[in-house]
């Protein structure tokens, strides 16, 4: 059965609010899809309008290649897992399982098999007579999968259904909805503010913000090649130093910072010189470097933190604070030049032994080809030390000019 | 003793006589039943007797102003639980400008003196040429009963959880099967709160019916027509054992009601 | 707003719903009034002048009653003596309130709520014919008065208001006593212990703390009370006298002794404007709107 969804040019405005805007997209039959992205992206209204409770205010939603525009909440192939879960609390396990069988007229015995059936499948079997009050949490959820499987959906929609759980049931949840979804071969599409559950369990990831698609890769692919500022803040951690475009350099691009001078950094797409940009370097990519010493992580691999036009081939920051996350430690410093703070981690390699006071001075450096220079378009921005969406900045773009178009040689 | 306890006394001094004064004017009804006197009193007391049950009992007059509040209230609970239920619905369904406007409509009834609403009961239907009678007091009485089903209902309904009506559709049901099988059985103890309320107020009710019973003649209207013309203790015989059914009614249903107000088990 | 509703219910109970509603509001509540209201200016006329020359507007059936002496002073007697009995009902009804919602311990004030509701889910005319025999001429209130020596002859109390009075506020007590407990009880007690530590006496914290914080249920209780009060035809029928009458009495008795609806309309009218009168001043005064008063 095709379970694939499509959207074509779909847009919803609330009278002059543009909750989505001209958004196309394609989830194919049996994929793992998430929708990630801060509260109030615009996230759960799409999947309102896949499963019917919105109709677009323009363009057309398609589930298995039919469009959806005639066809009403109780009659798409798409069940919902709601937030709250929504289990009718009057009815048993059984009656909320078969509910959807009921309506449609399934018989009594059919009804029956097939709840027990779903039971099986998630590992409540025997729970059937049970009444919702009587359930923990994690049950809770699992007879929740198991109602909305019971109409055999073409594509299972689930609105950030581990967000009531504590986090180890959380971890636990994950992994049975991987399962399951192989188990099914269902389409499931996963609205979620957390990037650890969309980056774990998603073949596919869609990141929103502001009504619009940022970018939609695989995981590994969001993380390791994020396409806009916003992407590079919301997923996974990222220290920002916004500057001005100055020249292409094959894959990488100069930026030139206020009181930094000029770093480098691949470059995600086109840039024009003299665009607002900003260079991204994880905290994982960030080396501390002693005076005398080119690396003391990786001498055989020199990091390169600013070009040759500049005296200096790292960036002196002062320590602020060094805490211990087991694993590894994580330092925050400010630069001595401008202010701005970085964090750095510090792994349990050589990195790990460092030993560093507050107020002490050192120098840090990355490999550019780790590093990501990506222009400003105009999308919101996290900050970086509260993870909260900030205004949009203001858009890069205006301040290219014609013709500066600058290719990779 | 401090002033503050003092009062604190005082208060539970005043609690004490007040419920002397609740409870003192019923006894003595009851208690006026089982006098052997021809007039209904306690003193002086002439004998015990349960004669009065005995001429209750032989009273036609009771027995058919008894089956007509019955069929009154019957009437009122058909039209009233529908009306209260659908106005609770509405109010809490739709969001416009006029919503307020509607909303001080549907209380009105509840403001206006029970006479004016019987008084212009009787005179709208003079013009379908109805006249007072069995049927207006039923009208008549639903104006204003509805109004008492709406917020009872609407006291539950806003509790609801509209996220299990769009999984109801979700899962594939009809509007109206989510409807009935999903808001109705939870709108249930209140629509049942509301049926036993709209049925005493409806048994009980005096000031409304007066005007539009014309001929006929409700249980509490007839109580009302003995006590001035004819009383005898026969009317404590029938208080007495109103008070007890109403009791009886009263405790099951509060109790039940503090039951529901309890988290439940599991 | 019926899109709304078909978006929830699907168009078959949303039609029901504003068909059941429409028909209540609409026959039931509102055209009746305004029928009334229109009965009240026309003369009363035998059925063959209804729609003929006769058949126009008048304000005469107002002016009978500005003529008519006795029935002004009836109607102005009945609205001094319902704010008498609403006066008196909050007075007797606030300690008991106070005691419930802020005083009793919770199993207490359970069992007083339920001792409370049980009299008030008995008829009103059992509860106003109680009184009848209580206060009858030689009933047990006058035996246990001339016993005790507390007076030397039996009084009459149902040849004057007292009995009217007294029956009332038995009455309609609930309704006084159950907003008033909802309105302090919602009243955080950390507040009241605050304003003792300051030193403010027990009056001091009544006036500044809780009688302003209970505004809403007071005046939702004054309004019920009074509406109850002016428009009780039981109490007054069976505690008062020929002397005493009410004015809902006269009302009745024009409509089924005098036989002139259209008079006894505009009494009608007078009553409810009454009604709706005293009803906006308390909302006025205590700043409280409709949605308060249906809580």
């Amino acid at each position: 059965m095709d379970g694939s969804v499509t959207l074509q040019e779909v847009v919803m405005r609330f009278g002059d609010f543009t909750a989505i805007e001209p958004t196309s997209l394609t989830i194919e039959s049996g994929e793992f899809f998430s929708f990630l992205g801060p509260s109030g992206c615009g996230k759960t209204t799409l999947l309102n309008m896949i499963s019917g409770f919105l109709t677009p205010s323009e363009g057309r939603v398609l589930i298995g290649g039919e469009p959806m525009t005639n066809v009403s909440v109780n009659q798409r192939p798409t069940a919902m897992i709601f937030q709250n879960l929504a289990l009718f609390p009057l009815m048993s396990v059984y009656q909320n399982i078969e509910f959807g069988m009921q309506v449609r007229g399934v018989d009594r015995a059919t009804r029956r098999n097939k709840a027990d059936e779903l039971l099986d499948l998630v590992a409540l079997t025997g729970s059937g007579d049970k009444s919702i009050a009587a359930l923990s949490g994690g049950q809770k959820q699992r007879v929740a999968i198991a109602r909305a499987l019971a109409v055999e959906p073409r594509v299972l929609l689930l609105d950030e259904p581990l967000s009531a759980l504590d986090l180890k049931l959380r971890q636990h949840m994950r992994n049975e909805l991987k399962a399951i979804q192989r188990k099914t071969g269902i389409t499931f599409i996963y609205i979620t503010h957390d990037q650890g559950e969309a980056l774990t369990m998603s073949d596919r990831v869609a990141v929103m913000s502001a009504g619009r698609i940022q970018q939609v890769a695989d995981p590994e692919t969001l993380y390791r090649h994020p396409q806009t500022g916003f992407v590079a803040a919301f997923v996974g951690e990222n220290n920002r130093l916004a500057g001005q475009v100055v020249e292409r350099r094959g894959e990488l691009a100069i930026i030139e910072i206020d009181g930094l001078g000029r770093l480098a950094g691949c470059a995600g797409g086109d840039m024009a010189v003299g665009q607002s940009a900003a260079l991204f370097v994880r905290p994982e990519h960030l080396r501390v470097v002693r005076p005398g010493q080119l690396d003391v992580a990786r001498p055989e691999q020199p990091c390169i933190a600013k070009l040759e036009s500049s005296p200096q081939s790292t960036l002196e920051v002062e320590v602020e604070t060094l805490s211990f996350e087991g694993a590894w430690r994580m330092l925050e410093a400010r630069l001595t030049a401008n202010g701005e703070r970085l964090r750095i981690l510090l792994g349990q390699g050589a990195d790990g032994a460092v030993e560093l006071a507050p107020g002490e001075r050192v120098h840090v450096g990355y490999n550019p080809g780790q590093a990501r220079v990506l222009v400003d378009d105009g999308s919101p921005r996290l900050d970086t030390e509260t993870g909260e969406v900030v205004e949009a900045a203001s858009p890069g773009g205006v301040q290219a000019q014609e013709g500066d178009h600058v290719s990779p040689a | 003793m401090s002033a503050q306890r003092l009062l604190d006394w005082g208060l539970r001094f005043y609690i004490g006589v007040f419920f002397v004064y609740l409870f003192l004017p019923l006894t003595i009804m009851a208690a006026a039943t089982f006098n052997d006197s021809r007039f209904p009193t306690i003193v002086p007391w002439n004998g015990t007797t349960l004669k009065w049950f005995g001429e209750l009992w032989a009273d036609g007059g009771m027995w058919a102003a008894l089956g007509n509040s019955l069929m009154v209230a019957g009437g009122v609970l058909c039209m009233a639980i529908p009306i209260g239920v659908a106005s609770a619905l509405f109010l809490t369904t739709v969001e416009s400008r006029a919503k307020p406007f509607v909303y001080g409509l549907i209380l009105s009834p509840l403001l206006t003196p029970g006479v004016i609403i019987g008084i212009s009961t009787l005179i709208f239907w003079r013009q379908f040429d109805v006249s007072g009678g069995l049927f207006l007091t039923i009208l008549g009485q639903t104006t204003f009963i509805s109004a008492y089903v709406m917020l009872m209902v609407m006291a539950r309904l806003q509790r609801f959880d509209r996220t299990l009506e769009r999984a109801a559709l979700d899962l594939g049901a009809t509007p109206w099967q989510a409807f009935r099988r999903v808001l109705l059985p939870f709108l249930k103890p209140a629509i049942l709160s509301a049926a036993v309320i709209a049925f005493l107020q409806s048994f009980e009710n005096y000031n409304t019916s007066l005007f539009v019973v014309g001929y006929d003649t409700t249980l509490t209207v007839y109580i009302a027509s003995k006590v001035r013309t004819g009383l005898t203790p026969a009317v404590n015989a029938l208080g007495l054992l109103l008070i007890l059914f109403t009791v009886i009614l009263a405790i099951v249903y509060e109790t039940k009601r503090r039951r529901e107000l309890k988290p439940k088990g599991v | 707003m019926f899109r709304q509703l078909k978006a929830r219910f699907g168009s078959a109970i949303a039609m029901a719903v504003v068909g059941v509603l429409g028909v209540w509001l609409i026959a039931m509540v509102t055209l009746p009034q305004l029928q009334m209201i229109d009965y009240s200016f026309r003369p009363s006329l035998l059925p063959a002048e209804i729609g003929g020359p006769k058949d126009h507007w008048t304000l005469d059936n107002y002016v009978t009653l500005f003529n008519n002496e006795i029935h002004l002073a009836i109607f102005f007697k009945t609205l001094w003596s319902s704010v008498l009995v609403t006066l008196l009902t909050l007075c007797v009804s606030y300690p008991l309130a106070y005691f419930l919602a802020k005083v009793a311990s919770p199993g207490q004030a359970a069992l007083c709520l339920l001792l409370l509701v049980i009299p008030f889910w008995v008829n009103e005319i059992l509860r106003t014919f109680a009184w009848f025999i209580l206060l009858a001429y030689s009933g047990p209130l006058n035996e246990l008065l001339l016993s005790m020596g507390l007076i030397e002859r039996p009084i009459r109390y149902m040849s004057g208001d007292a009995g009217v009075l007294i029956g009332m506020v038995y009455a309609y007590i609930l309704f006084m006593v159950f907003p008033l407990y909802n309105a302090i009880e919602s009243l955080d007690g950390n507040q009241i212990r605050a304003a003792r530590d300051l030193g403010a006496g027990s009056l001091r914290t009544h006036w500044r703390i809780v009688i302003p914080h209970a505004k809403p249920g007071i005046a939702t209780g004054c309004i019920m009370t009074f509406m109850l009060a002016a428009g009780s035809y039981a109490v007054p029928a069976l505690l008062g006298s020929p002397g005493s009458r009410w004015f809902t009495q006269i009302i009745y008795n024009w409509f089924f002794a005098g036989g002139d609806w259209n008079q006894g309309a505009a009494y009608a009218f007078m009553l409810l404007v009454l009604c709706i009168g005293f009803m906006s001043l308390v909302m006025r005064l205590f700043k409280v709107g409709l949605a308060d008063i249906a809580k």
